[in-house]
């Protein structure tokens, strides 16, 4: 315990530096492209704050909700630690009684040691929170832990933290630039453990696009005048650490139909030789025959191409003809005077070491024959060099299926993996968005009437959002709550859903800094729920437990089981003991917030977010509390998430001490 | 009903004892007839497993209640009467024989899967029999000091599965013997003497390779209607290349013989590859050969432990001892580092330097040099990052040179480094650093011990392939290179010239468990680009001269044989129908878009080519029918002809 406090203080007084270096803009201003390309990445913890001082002030509000964030899930991990070595029964002396929806939280905290721990480290998983993603998985929940379980646990938790933390020491952060298309940029903070994919991810939730498969992160040097698309399982960290300190290179943020091209028209590469007419209108069947046999069995095959190509040999100015072959290990060509066959090849370049790059404008630079110009180099390979291979072809049509055929080659079943997950999260992102401006459009025009109205005429994945919607308003607009009778109407809990749900949590955490001040805007930042990519399999699972929509926004970022919960929890008071006091009546709550009417009624039911884990002791009304009837039910939360955020679930506290602390150095 | 006499052969009565004659009449059933027999041999035994064979009509009489008249019948058929499952020398694809009882009576097919199920390989259906390519009758005594495993005493069973005991068939269990015959089955052979290899005959052209493809037996008839006589050899090999459902759990038998079989493919250049990839094969079989030698199960999962499942455990023992503080617990996971004195050259600057010795640290994933060891606590003259280089082994044993090549990549390019070591032990430490680091690991990493022992093995291997060559103890340290690669690399690279080049692609696979090396050799066989390949001389209709059709598992391609160039593909998903047409022996098939091409088939029967195209139209069946019986009906009506109708 003593080094978590230790880290803790350590890490506070990174805060402080932070809040220094923040200055007293409390309100971001709009964000503006940034001027100076130089400042387009930093390298390193240590860097942290020099690049900081760089930054536009709105990235710095973006950074500090990071921060936050991480700082949150510290604290609340060390809560949920302290809580369960106290007697189980009192409620956490360090945490004041928490006035708001946190109430529930302790409860359920006490009766699982272990999920709270997890929801947090969930939180931290989320790509925007550029935390420790790779945390363990959370123990399982334990229902009522014997004395040996609990202690177990608690060591078991202690030493996990412990070493998080000694991860976390070790972890390789950037801030980077990305640019965007319009010419504006966005700054985040990335992880040396992020994938691409979670870096798209936090970006799709950054600028409402459309999330279709073709947005990429887009390298490019002008030194080299080259190009590449980052794959989405890539490390996005470890590219950019090979950038040389005075470079220019760039992020770009961007579409790039090329990308995945050859998993939407695989004939184009595979059956290349034949009449392009007759590939053009493939039947979809035939597609997808052509992917199941080159990526589904258990070799990857990569795509026969042979052709002349023009190679720019090492260090000479001239660019010669050869006859080229691509294979599964490396690139060969005919030697003069030779036949094809495999053994009179001589090996070009393997992939092992290298990565493919397109090249901008080289009849221009290095007098290639044609702009259709590609390259292999290492990727620490910043400068002009006789290690790097170029290439030119006749057009870019085999440009392009030379490139797509070296990605093949080189990341095998990678490809076709990250291409499976962006659909999920093209899918997801359908539905996200429909959700969230359905909510968001209900929110502000009273609450009941108009969503019933709408949702029978949606489709049935939609369905339980408008519901939901009326719903959670019922609760919130009678001041006293529903009575038991509605609760048993839903039978069945779906504790799986409450236990995914959990993650949500953390997203709100997130945003605490950003929205904190003027509530009703920060709705508008906060983007649909937190993609569902981050952890796999939560992608996976959605689909089979909710057929529609909702899997996205369940997973996502929505804390919906728990804010249903604390609704229906107030009715029957006299079951729950201490639960229920520390429950504030729903009214409270909105004098509390700020935001708009219907609102409050969910910021009430969003507060506690924490309480994911079920409390074992409650199991009958927990039951009563979580019926499936919520889970459809919860799709409205998008649009609490920003008052739940306010909270702070976890610990209210926590974030005020910290916005204390702030306000402190502020001040002085 | 008159009475005729009919005379049967027993073939138990020994070739030369005559015929036993029978008063028929033609109303008699065969199993009556059977029963006469019997009773007028005298002999009691078990003779459930005997039917009658009619010879001239080369046709079993299976039908027991079928009566002589419907069979057809009359005095002057000559029958014998002889058990349906006879002993066959079976040529497996590791090379080795086998003797065991197969079925003479049913279909190709059936007697495939019930070898298959005596075997225990499951997915019998790609596998079939291949009539072996005729030995030179030279060195008849070698033959017979061939060892054979014997199997002639396995009980047949008719069930679908065989009871497993220990992981293996239960028959297997019965006996070391026994236990010894499944432990060829399913582990890999030693790689073969370099003169094995070269003896062994080999396809020269496609055509060569087509008359290979001409010698499956028929899958719709059964042995003795193709010829197949009692104790005769044939191979059994993998037909159809579309594996499916590759289960290293379930397929132990399966995939080891899958391996020797794309192995031989490899050695004996039945399937061309380049030469970097015949040095990966290479390094693949040297660490599997290895490897099995050190574990013998296959069915033992290697996975690595968990480093943070590992670093838990660490630190819970740590954290029982009351009094560790972070900064220990920290000491306690930092990396072992490497400190000695090397010299270092860099070949790109001023040449005139040579070699200059330094103190040497090699820490995590860097390499950081200092004047000298005292001065080794202050800053390093130079740190080398390794993460991402090119490492290269520059040795000779015998002249005692130990050069590690470094290409490091820079933002400029690549600077090469050369580092010397004085001796072998030092070598194998610095490059199994240099190794890992390349590949982003640490000194830590559980790999290193075995790096650096895969490092002597090899330097081990120099020194045994340049001292007195040939008749080396054949210790696992010192495989002769020359086992690793087809014959063409035995002119072409002394055993020493290979040895690098082989373990330059081994360090890529030196970590892989037995099957997941086994499984990554599957897979680069399954990308060579001529991989699946069956090959046919055809004659096209309306074309004078011979072409090579080549049956893939998805296509079917024309090869000009006069360039061996691919003048045209085509595909399964594509085609409509096709046809053979049995009288003029002609194979007409139909693709979408009008396309109709006929051909007459040169180097094999025509059934053969038909029997191929509709195998890999069942074989992809497969995968949408999930059950787990074999719909032989289906296989027969695809392949069968116009037998099947």
């Amino acid at each position: 315990m003593d080094d978590i406090d230790a880290m803790f203080t350590d890490l506070l007084g990174e805060m402080d530096l932070l809040t220094q270096s923040l200055g007293q803009e409390t309100v971001p201003p709009a964000p503006l492209p940034s001027t100076d390309k130089e400042v387009n990445y930093s390298i390193g913890y240590a860097d942290l704050n020099e690049s900081l001082n760089e930054l536009e002030d709105c990235d710095l509000d973006a950074l500090m909700a990071d921060l936050v964030a991480d700082l949150n899930a510290t604290e609340e991990k060390f809560a949920a630690q302290k809580e369960v070595l106290k007697v189980p029964s009192l409620p956490p002396p360090d945490l004041p009684p928490p006035p708001k929806g946190l109430s529930t939280h302790p409860a359920s905290s006490l009766a699982s040691p272990a999920s709270p721990a997890s929801s947090t480290s969930s939180n931290v998983s989320t790509p925007a929170s550029s935390t420790a993603s790779p945390l363990p998985p959370p123990p399982p929940q334990v229902p009522k832990p014997t004395k040996e379980e609990m202690e177990a646990n608690i060591k078991a938790d202690k030493i996990k933290l412990a070493l998080e933390k000694l991860k976390e020491a070790k972890v390789k952060k950037l801030v980077v630039k990305v640019l965007m298309n319009d010419g504006s940029s966005k700054t985040l903070m990335v992880d040396e453990r992020q994938t691409v994919r979670e870096v798209l991810d936090n970006l799709f939730e950054k600028t409402h696009c459309d999330c279709n498969v073709d947005w990429s992160l887009v390298e490019t040097n002008p030194d080299l005048q080259l190009e590449r698309t980052f794959e989405d399982h890539e490390n996005l960290v470890e590219p950019l650490s090979a950038w040389t300190r005075d470079s220019e290179n760039k992020v770009l943020f961007q579409e790039r139909g090329e990308k995945y091209e050859v998993f939407k028209n695989p004939q184009n590469f595979y059956l290349w030789k034949k009449d392009k007419n007759a590939l053009k209108d493939m039947k979809d069947k035939d597609k997808e025959l052509l992917i199941q046999e080159n990526f589904c069995g258990t070799s990857i095959i990569v795509p026969d191409l042979e052709g002349v190509m023009h190679l720019k040999e090492d260090g000479k100015k001239s660019w010669k003809p050869r006859l080229f072959q691509l294979r599964a290990s490396g690139i060969y060509y005919v030697p003069k005077g030779k036949t094809k066959s495999s053994r009179d090849l001589i090996c070009f370049v393997q992939f092992d070491n290298v990565n493919v790059y397109y090249g901008k404008d080289f009849k221009g630079k290095y007098k290639a024959p044609t702009d259709f110009c590609f390259f292999l180099k290492h990727p620490q390979i910043q400068k002009e060099s006789q290690y790097i291979k170029y290439l030119c072809c006749d057009d870019a049509w085999s440009m392009n299926l030379w490139v797509t055929g070296i990605r093949i080659a080189k990341y095998g079943a990678s490809l076709y993996e990250n291409y499976k997950t962006a659909e999920k999260a093209a899918v997801s992102s359908v539905w996200t968005n429909r959700s969230s401006s359905t909510p968001s459009s209900s929110n502000p025009s009273t609450p009941s009437p108009t969503i019933k109205a709408k949702s029978p005429s949606q489709a049935n994945g939609h369905a339980p959002k408008p519901q939901q919607g009326p719903v959670s308003v019922d609760f919130g607009n009678v001041p006293p709550p529903p009575p038991p009778p509605p609760l048993s109407v839903f039978p069945h809990p779906t504790p799986p859903l409450a236990a995914k749900s959990s993650s949500k949590p953390a997203a709100p955490q997130r945003h605490l800094p950003t929205n904190f001040p003027p509530p009703p805007p920060a709705m508008d930042l906060l983007p649909p729920p937190p993609p569902p990519p981050n952890e796999d399999d939560a992608l996976e699972a959605p689909p089979d437990f909710l057929p529609p929509p909702p899997p996205a926004i369940g997973f996502g970022s929505l804390p919906p089981p728990p804010t249903f919960n604390s609704p229906p929890l107030p009715p029957p008071p006299v079951s729950f003991r201490g639960v229920d006091q520390s429950l504030p009546p729903p009214p409270p709550d909105p004098g509390f917030l700020p935001p708009p009417p219907p609102q409050p009624m969910f910021t009430g039911a969003g507060a506690p977010p924490p309480p994911p884990p079920p409390p074992p002791p409650a199991a009958v009304p927990r039951a009563a509390i979580r019926p499936s009837g919520s889970v459809k039910k919860m799709p409205p939360a998008p649009p609490k998430r920003t008052t739940p955020s306010l909270q702070g679930g976890d610990g209210g506290d926590f974030m005020s001490e910290l916005m204390l602390a702030m306000n402190k150095k502020r001040v002085h | 009903m008159a009475a005729w006499d009919l005379s049967v052969t027993v073939e138990d009565l020994g070739s030369d004892a005559p015929p036993v004659t029978l008063s028929v009449d033609s109303g008699l059933h065969v199993g009556g007839v059977i029963l006469k027999l019997v009773e007028k041999t005298q002999i009691k035994r078990d003779w459930s497993d005997h039917a009658l064979w009619w010879e001239q009509k080369q046709r079993w009489l299976l039908r027991t209640a079928w009566t002589l008249d419907k069979y057809g019948i009359h005095a002057d058929a000559r029958l014998v009467f002889m058990p349906q499952h006879k002993p066959l020398r079976l040529g497996l694809p590791n090379g080795i024989t086998l003797r065991l009882r197969a079925c003479f009576s049913s279909s190709v097919f059936q007697t495939v899967m019930g070898i298959c199920r005596m075997l225990n390989i499951r997915h019998p259906e790609e596998l079939s029999l291949l009539q072996p390519v005729e030995e030179k009758k030279k060195k008849k005594d070698k033959n017979s000091a061939e060892e054979i495993y014997d199997l002639t005493e396995v009980p047949l069973s008719s069930a679908s599965r065989p009871c497993l005991y220990n992981g293996m068939p239960a028959h297997f269990a019965d006996s070391p013997q026994m236990e010894a015959i499944y432990k060829m089955l399913s582990v890999t052979q030693p790689p073969p003497a370099p003169e094995v290899i070269a003896k062994q005959y080999r396809a020269a052209s496609v055509v060569d390779k087509a008359h290979i493809h001409g010698r499956w037996l028929d899958s719709s008839r059964c042995l003795l209607q193709q010829g197949i006589q009692e104790n005769s050899r044939l191979w059994l090999r993998f037909k159809y290349f579309a594996f499916y459902d590759m289960e290293p759990k379930y397929d132990v038998v399966r995939l080891t013989q899958l391996y020797e079989q794309a192995r031989w493919a490899i050695l004996l250049e039945d399937i061309d590859c380049t030469e970097e990839e015949m040095m990966l094969f290479g390094a693949l079989q040297y660490h599997i050969s290895k490897v099995s030698q050190s574990e013998p199960q296959m069915l033992s999962s290697s996975a690595a432990m968990d480093d943070l499942e590992s670093a838990l455990q660490s630190l819970e023992v740590k954290m029982e001892g009351e009094s560790s503080s972070a900064s220990e617990m920290l000491e306690n996971m930092t990396a072992p580092e490497l400190n000695d004195y090397l010299k270092i050259f860099r070949p790109k600057r001023m040449t005139l330097k040579g070699y200059k010795q330094y103190w040497f640290k090699f820490q995590d994933t860097s390499i950081s040099y200092f004047k000298s060891k005292e001065e080794s606590i202050g800053e390093p003259i130079q740190q080398i990052n390794l993460k991402g280089c090119e490492v290269a082994p520059d040795v000779n044993v015998t002249a005692q040179k130990f050069l590690i090549r470094l290409l490091i990549p820079a933002p400029e390019g690549m600077n090469e480094v050369y580092l010397r070591c004085e001796n072998e032990q030092q070598y194998a430490q610095w490059m199994a650093g240099c190794r890992l680091a390349s590949k982003g690991k640490s000194l830590a990493d559980s790999s290193f011990q075995s790096e650096i022992q895969s490092i002597r093995s090899f330097l081990a291997m120099q020194k045994t392939s340049s001292g007195t060559h040939g008749n080396a103890p054949a210790n696992d340290e010192s495989i002769n290179t020359h086992s690793l690669v087809s014959p063409r690399y035995h002119k072409k690279y002394k055993a020493k010239q290979l040895t690098p080049r082989i373990l330059d692609a081994y360090q890529n696979v030196a970590q892989l468990s037995l099957t997941d090396a086994v499984m990554r050799f599957l897979q680069i066989w399954q990308a060579l680009p001529d991989f699946g390949l069956s090959y046919v001389v055809v004659r096209f209709k309306g074309s004078r001269k011979d072409e090579v059709l080549g049956i893939g598992p998805n296509r079917l391609i024309r090869i000009d044989l006069a360039v061996g160039d691919v003048v045209k593909t085509w595909r399964y998903n594509n085609m409509k129908q096709w046809n053979v047409n049995w009288d003029i022996r002609q194979v007409a098939i139909e693709f979408e878009g009008n396309i109709n091409i006929a051909f007459a088939c040169v180097t094999a029967d025509c059934k053969i080519v038909h029997e191929f195209i509709g195998g890999y139209i069942f074989m992809s069946t497969r995968s949408r029918a999930k059950s787990d019986t074999l719909n032989e009906e289906l296989f027969h009506k695809l392949t069968g002809g116009h037998e099947a109708l």
